[in-house]
C-alpha cells in the first residue's frame, strides 16, 4: 500500500541556503522555524530578511508540530507521471500554532472527511532519497 | 482614498486597434506566426503602416514548444520588418503593459505601441507545469505533489467555499454563461459547442474543487492591440476605445500564503483606484470582461471590486445578469474559459470591440434585452492572483 498520501515523488525540495536547517530537523523529524530576533515574528518560507521588521537576525524555534487545515484541494489527477499510483492525494496549507502556514498533505484519512479549520498533528515521512517531509493527520479534538 | 494623481490620465490613453489570429486548435503553426498575424492585423486595424509601430511589448516569455524558435521582442520585430525604439517582453506574470506603454506615449518616447501575444499551446501542449518541461521543481510544492496553478487558485477557492459558502453551484453558472456568450461569437474556439449546468457538474474534477471545466482551454492562437494618445486616435478617424481609468497591484505572494477574510488580494486597490480614476461608480459599468484562468476567478475579482458581498455570489452570479440578455453582462466574448487564451488581451480586445460595436450577433446593444454600454470594466492579472490589473475603457470621443 502507497504511504498514504504522503508524496513520494522525485522531486527534492530546495536545499537553500536559507532552507537547509528546517529541511535538516525534519531529518530529525523536528519541525523547524525562523524566528526574528527583533520582533519575534516566526517565518515561513525561511529567508534572509524579517517580512516584518526588516530585521536580519533570527533564531530557530521547534513548532510543537500542532496546527489547522487553512485550505486543501485533492488531486484527482496525476500533473506528473510519478504520482500516477497515488491518486488521489490531499495538498493542504496548514496554519501552525506558532503562526505560520506550510504547505503540506494530510494523510491518514478518507479526503471527502476533510474540513478547513480542522485540528491535525505532523508527522514525517521518510523518504528513500534521504529527505524527510513533514505531513500532517487529522486529531480529535 | 486617492488615485494617485492620475485624475489627469483620465481618457488619454487609447486603444486604436485590435488584431486577431485563427484561434482555438489551430494545427501546424509556430507560434511566432500567432504572434506575427495578430501584429499585422492590429497595425491594419487602427490604419496604421508598420513603420509608425516604436514601442513593441510582448506578454510573458513562454518556454518554446517543439521544434519552435524562442519567441523573443527581437525576433517579433525582425520577422514584422520594424526597428521599435522601445522593445520590451515580460520575463514572468508581471501585469505591466498597461502602465509601460502609457509612460512612454505620455512622455513622448514612443507614439504608437504594439502589445501582443501568441502560442501554439494548444496542437504542441503546453501543460503550464514548468516541471514537465524542463525537469527541476519551481519550487518546494512539487515534493509534495502540488503541481500547477490550478491547485494554487483551487486552494483559494476551497477556503472561499468555507468561509463564504461559495462553490460548484456557483462556478457552473460561470461556465455555463460564458458558453452561451462564445455560442454568439464565430471567432470562440468553443462556438457551437453550448455547455450546459449539468454538463458541468458531470465534468471530471482535476484538482478538487475544481473540475476540467472550470479552467481556462489552452489554445492556440494570437492577440495584439495598438496603444496610441487620444489625440492621435483621433486624428486616425476610426473607431477607438479610452482608458477612463485603471488600477495596478502587485499583491507578490502567493495566496497561499494570505487570508483569504483580510481581503488583501491586488484586485482591492486596483478596482478602487481604476473606479476613483474615472469618476464613476459600479452602477455606471454596462458590462464586465474579467480575466478568467478559473471560473473562481470571476467570482474573486468582481467580488474584490466590491460587486457583491462574499457571501452573495450565488445570488449574484445569475443568467439574468450575466449572460447573454443580462442586466450586467460578463465576458461577453466567452472569455479565456470559451473563446481563447490570449492572457489579458482576451478581455481588454473584447471590451473594445464591443465599445466600437464590432461584435457581430453578440453586440451589446443589439442583442435582445441589452443596452449599448458607455463603460466597460476589464481585469487582467498574472500568476495566482498575484499581480492585477483593472481597466475601465468607454468609446472614444464620446
Amino acid at each position: 500500500m502507497m504511504a498514504e498520501g504522503e508524496a513520494k515523488v522525485l522531486f527534492a525540495p530546495k536545499m537553500t541556503h536559507d532552507e537547509r536547517p528546517f529541511w535538516e530537523g525534519c531529518r530529525g523529524h523536528r519541525l523547524l522555524f525562523q524566528r526574528c530576533a527583533r520582533c519575534g515574528k516566526v517565518r515561513w518560507p525561511a529567508s534572509f530578511v524579517c517580512p516584518e521588521c526588516s530585521a536580519f537576525d533570527y533564531d530557530w524555534i521547534e513548532s510543537a508540530g500542532r496546527g489547522r487545515i487553512y485550505s486543501y484541494v485533492v488531486f484527482r489527477r496525476a500533473f506528473h507521471p510519478s504520482l500516477e499510483g497515488r491518486l488521489p492525494y490531499v495538498v493542504a496549507s496548514v496554519d501552525l500554532d506558532e503562526g505560520v502556514r506550510l504547505l503540506t498533505n494530510i494523510a491518514g484519512c478518507d479526503p471527502t472527511d476533510l474540513q478547513c479549520g480542522q485540528p491535525v498533528q505532523v508527522e514525517f515521512y521518510d523518504r528513500e532519497d534521504g529527505v524527510s517531509l513533514p505531513f500532517f493527520r487529522p486529531v480529535r479534538q | 482614498m486617492s488615485a494617485g494623481g492620475r485624475e489627469r490620465l483620465k481618457d488619454r490613453l487609447a486603444v486604436v486597434g485590435v488584431g486577431y489570429t485563427p484561434q482555438g486548435k489551430v494545427p501546424g503553426r509556430t507560434a511566432l506566426s500567432f504572434h506575427l498575424e495578430a501584429c499585422v492585423n492590429a497595425i491594419a486595424d487602427a490604419g496604421l503602416r508598420k513603420e509608425d509601430i516604436d514601442g513593441l511589448l510582448l506578454y510573458r516569455h513562454l518556454e518554446p514548444l517543439g521544434e519552435d524558435l524562442d519567441v523573443t521582442g527581437f525576433l517579433v520585430a525582425q520577422h514584422l520588418g520594424i526597428r521599435p525604439a522601445v522593445l520590451s517582453q515580460e520575463a514572468y506574470c508581471y501585469r505591466s503593459w498597461l502602465t509601460h506603454a502609457l509612460g512612454l506615449l505620455e512622455t513622448g518616447v514612443c507614439r504608437y505601441v504594439l502589445v501582443c501575444y501568441g502560442d501554439n499551446g494548444r496542437s504542441q501542449r503546453r501543460s503550464f507545469v514548468g516541471e514537465l518541461h524542463c525537469g527541476a521543481p519551481a519550487d518546494d510544492g512539487a515534493a509534495f505533489g502540488d503541481f500547477s496553478v490550478m491547485a494554487k487558485y483551487a486552494l483559494c477557492a476551497r477556503r472561499a467555499m468555507y468561509e463564504d459558502g461559495t462553490g460548484p453551484h456557483v462556478w457552473k453558472r460561470i461556465a455555463a454563461s460564458q458558453r452561451r456568450w462564445a455560442c454568439l461569437n464565430p471567432r470562440a474556439a468553443m462556438y457551437g459547442k453550448p455547455l450546459s449546468e449539468e454538463d458541468y457538474l458531470s465534468a471530471e474534477y482535476l484538482v478538487e474543487p475544481f473540475r476540467i471545466l472550470d479552467a481556462t482551454m489552452i489554445t492556440d492562437g494570437g492577440r495584439a492591440i495598438v496603444l496610441t494618445t487620444a489625440e492621435r486616435a483621433k486624428e486616425l478617424g476610426r473607431p477607438y476605445a479610452t482608458v477612463s481609468g485603471f488600477g495596478v497591484s502587485n499583491t507578490a505572494m502567493l495566496p497561499l500564503w494570505q487570508t483569504h477574510t483580510d481581503r488583501t488580494s491586488g484586485a482591492f486597490p486596483a478596482g478602487r483606484d481604476a473606479f476613483e480614476m474615472a469618476g464613476i461608480t459600479r452602477a455606471e459599468i454596462g458590462a464586465c470582461e474579467i480575466y478568467d484562468c478559473f471560473t473562481y476567478t470571476v467570482e474573486a475579482t468582481l467580488r474584490d471590486y466590491g460587486f457583491f458581498e462574499p457571501k452573495d455570489s450565488a445570488e449574484w452570479f445569475v443568467p439574468e445578469r450575466i449572460g447573454p440578455g443580462g442586466s450586467l453582462p460578463v465576458n461577453t466574448s466567452g472569455g479565456l474559459l470559451s473563446e481563447s487564451y490570449c492572457m489579458g488581451l482576451t478581455p481588454v480586445s473584447e471590451a473594445v470591440m464591443q465599445l466600437t460595436g464590432r461584435c457581430g450577433e453578440r453586440q451589446l446593444g443589439v442583442l435582445p434585452g441589452t443596452k449599448r454600454p458607455e463603460f466597460i470594466l476589464c481585469s487582467d492579472n498574472g500568476e495566482v492572483y498575484q499581480s492585477h490589473l483593472a481597466l475601465i475603457l468607454k468609446e472614444g470621443g464620446r
